[in-house]
């Protein structure tokens, strides 16, 4: 069983993104050329209304560093209250994870419109960096570690 | 107490004021005491009303009685936490006041498990005798309170249509009982019983017991956040646990109509297993334990009436009611949020402009 490589460290940090504002402000930033890091995985869904306190938990148990949810600013869902119940539960995930090690900054919600791609870009930067500094969630041997270099 | 309470539950279905009754009741056995529907005043006699076992919560069994219109009006006897559990699943429209009777009580407290086996099986121990320790003082009993109950510092009812007053009244001076709603106050006027005082000393108890269960309850609280503040801790803590599904099917507020770990989410392809292992080391079976718990608490901690009836049920003897109440605590104050009380559930409302601290990414 290979041991934690905390030097190598590559935090695994699962993006949530809404289609209508997150994911094309992704896919902006990739048709602009804009890097940001493979750490972050997107999981591309409609609305982050759609996305149950399960994703998150799971994501967490399945060995992620960090979980972000992102979509419409407040006002610009295009199902009108999707980011409010969103946002209900991301204040539940924030109030429970953390009495179980999952520190709070590890557990983020966003609002990106579709045409930021350059925020998308810099924020899922920063975040990693932040991520990257936290160290790993659960320290345990992962197979899914992206080896540095 | 027992035969003043018995009296008046007759009286109440003779004047009207009640079709049936569910009253704590002895059982075949003769030892469990179990809620149990009554329509006829002559099965009153068999009633044990302040005995301090803890079976089965009936909210559940309320809202089993009141989903639908029974065309009959029935009285319910339960504890503060029933109570509240019960109002929790009312504003789910999975039960109805219209044809209840709510009675609350001061709470008689119950034993842990292994200490309502002795209590039952101590011939001679009757539940006069019970309430006679406990009401003029709650830790007098010298026998082990299950630790749900010795944490829980909402001990009198609330939102109940009669509420019983036990707190400071000398048991051989009968119950003093007080009306909660309009409709506790016209069945009051149709018994037509004595007025008096509120027993002396009921508030100063009261504000005793809570005090001493907020301690108990921080104490409870630093050790079981001591044992479960990571994965791996929390993974440790239900090292037992089989996956037997005991603390959702007691739990009166657990509400899902059918549970997603009944569904087919959870019956996963053999080689995801496999996958699993490979990734792992181990993966225990059956899996997903740590998942089904967590799920657990983001399901129904802000509806968490700490009534203990999930450690009751575990047949690992694993604490659950203890982590279950302190991750309740911080849910309910994060939304502020009281059970029991007739705000709308956190997660039936939502508004445009709420908890900006949980956004943004700095």
């Amino acid at each position: 069983m290979e041991k934690v490589d905390l030097e190598n460290f590559e935090p695994v940090i699962i993006a949530f993104v809404c289609n209508w504002c997150t994911y094309t402000a992704a896919d902006l930033a990739g048709t602009s050329r804009l890097a940001y890091p493979e750490n972050v995985r997107l999981v591309r869904v409609m609305c982050t209304g759609m996305v149950d306190s399960q994703y998150v938990i799971k994501a967490f148990l399945e060995g992620a560093d960090a979980v972000v949810v992102s979509g419409c600013h407040p006002g610009d869902c295009h199902y009108i209250n999707g980011n409010f119940k969103a946002r209900r539960r991301m204040k539940l995930l924030r109030s429970i994870l953390p009495m179980f090690g999952i520190d709070r900054e590890r557990i983020r919600l966003t609002w990106i419109g579709a045409s930021d791609g350059i925020e998308f870009a810099h924020i899922m930067t920063r975040f990693t960096e932040q991520i990257n500094e936290m160290g790993p969630c659960r320290p345990r041997p992962q197979s899914t570690l992206i080896k540095a270099g | 107490m027992e035969a003043d309470l018995k009296n008046l539950m007759i009286s109440m279905m003779e004047k009207g004021a009640a079709d049936a009754l569910v009253l704590p009741m002895k059982q075949a056995d003769g030892q469990s005491v179990m809620p149990a529907l009554i329509t006829s005043p002559l099965e009153v006699e068999k009633a044990v009303f302040l005995w301090p076992s803890f079976f089965i919560n009936t909210a559940r069994m309320a809202s089993c009685l009141s989903f639908k219109p029974a065309g009959r009006k029935t009285a319910v006897w339960m504890r503060p936490c029933e109570i509240r559990a019960f109002t929790e699943l009312v504003k789910l429209n999975q039960a109805s006041r219209d044809e209840l009777v709510i009675m609350g009580m001061d709470c008689p407290m119950a034993l842990d498990k292994k200490a309502c086996r002795d209590y039952m099986e101590a011939k001679g121990e009757t539940a006069d005798h019970w309430a006679g320790q406990v009401y003029p003082d709650p830790g007098s009993s010298g026998r082990t309170v299950s630790l749900a109950c010795s944490v829980c510092t909402s001990p009198v009812a609330v939102n109940a249509d009669l509420n019983f007053l036990f707190y400071g009244s000398p048991p051989d001076k009968g119950a003093a009982v007080e009306a909660g709603t309009d409709r506790g106050r016209e069945i009051l006027g149709q018994l037509a019983l004595d007025t008096g005082e509120t027993p002396q000393g009921r508030e100063k108890i009261i504000k005793a017991l809570v005090q001493a269960r907020e301690t108990a309850f921080e104490e409870m609280a630093e050790g079981v956040s001591r044992a479960t503040d990571s994965l791996d801790k929390l993974e440790t803590f239900f090292g037992a646990c089989i996956n037997c599904y005991n603390c959702r099917n007691v739990c009166p507020v657990c509400y899902c109509r059918e549970c997603v770990f009944n569904t087919d989410v959870f019956s996963h392809e053999p080689i995801q297993y496999h996958q699993w292992a490979d990734k792992w080391g181990q993966i225990k079976l059956p899996s997903d334990t740590l998942f089904y718990h967590l799920t657990r608490l983001a399901h129904m901690s802000h509806a968490c009436v700490g009534c203990g009836q999930c450690t009751r049920a575990c047949p690992s003897d694993i604490p659950v009611a203890s982590l279950f109440s302190i991750v309740a605590r911080a849910t309910q104050a994060a939304f502020d949020y009281v059970p029991g009380s007739d705000d709308p559930p956190p997660f039936t409302e939502f508004k445009a402009d709420e908890y900006q601290d949980v956004v943004g990414i700095d």
